[in-house]
């Protein structure tokens, strides 16, 4: 499993606008990400739950989606991001 | 502590510190007396509603109407964040925002249902062209 994960919902405006961003990152950087949706699988949501305290102090005090989260240095960011803010989280 | 309260003149049901000094249905002044959470949900069962993804998309215009903000004039996101608010209903019973995740404390939870209060959020204040996380609702342009 990557620790690359991205949590993300389905009917999240936010995430859509960011997956082809994520596409191509994996198309040209070669990037693993674990893509876990949080609305339809609670298991997901366990584990976005599981990293809360990482995630809500990155994040406004809130769970957000899209979250952007490296499980090795537990950097996180979350939202709409430039695609090379993407490209410095996973090098 | 948040008590439930009856207007012991039309029976209107409110929840809160207080009690309103105004009843907004018969317009008794004084009217409300305490009551506890089993007769409020009795007086309350009279009363069942339902609410479509219409009705909602109604209700959150009519919302707007006196405030300083708007609905998303982008209609597809309407659509798809209110399907994922209805989503959200169906899965966990509150039309939580379908742009954050619930941490399964029920109280602090109550403070993500759409809509939620944005106007404190870092996406909204103090921005000319703030809107609420997710995006259903839009600072109202100042002329």
């Amino acid at each position: 499993m990557s620790h690359y994960i991205l949590f993300h919902g389905r009917e999240c405006p936010h995430c859509k606008k960011m997956m082809p961003l994520v596409d191509k990152l994996i198309a040209e950087e070669g990037a693993e990400i674990d893509q876990r949706e949080v609305w339809h699988d609670e298991k997901n949501a366990d584990l976005m739950r599981s990293y809360k305290d990482i995630i809500k102090a990155k994040c406004g005090g809130q769970l957000r989606v899209p979250t952007f989260l490296n499980a090795e240095t537990n950097e996180v960011f979350c939202g709409e991001v430039e695609y090379e803010k993407l490209i410095k989280w996973i090098s | 502590m948040r008590k439930f309260w009856r207007c012991h003149v039309c029976n209107d049901i409110h929840y809160g510190i207080f009690p309103p000094e105004l009843c907004p249905t018969c317009k008794v002044e004084f009217g409300y007396i305490e009551v506890s959470s089993q007769e409020a949900r009795k007086i309350m069962s009279i009363s069942e509603t339902t609410m479509s993804k219409e009705d909602f998309v109604a209700a959150i215009h009519r919302f707007t109407k006196m405030r300083e903000f708007n609905v998303n004039p982008d209609q597809e996101r309407v659509e798809m964040l209110t399907g994922g608010v209805f989503t959200c209903e169906q899965s966990q019973g509150l039309k939580y925002c379908p742009c954050r995740m619930i941490e399964r404390d029920f109280e602090s939870d109550l403070s993500l249902i759409c809509p939620c209060n944005f106007l404190q959020h870092d996406t909204y204040k103090d921005k000319p062209d703030g809107e609420c996380w997710c995006g259903l609702f839009v600072k109202k342009e100042t002329t």
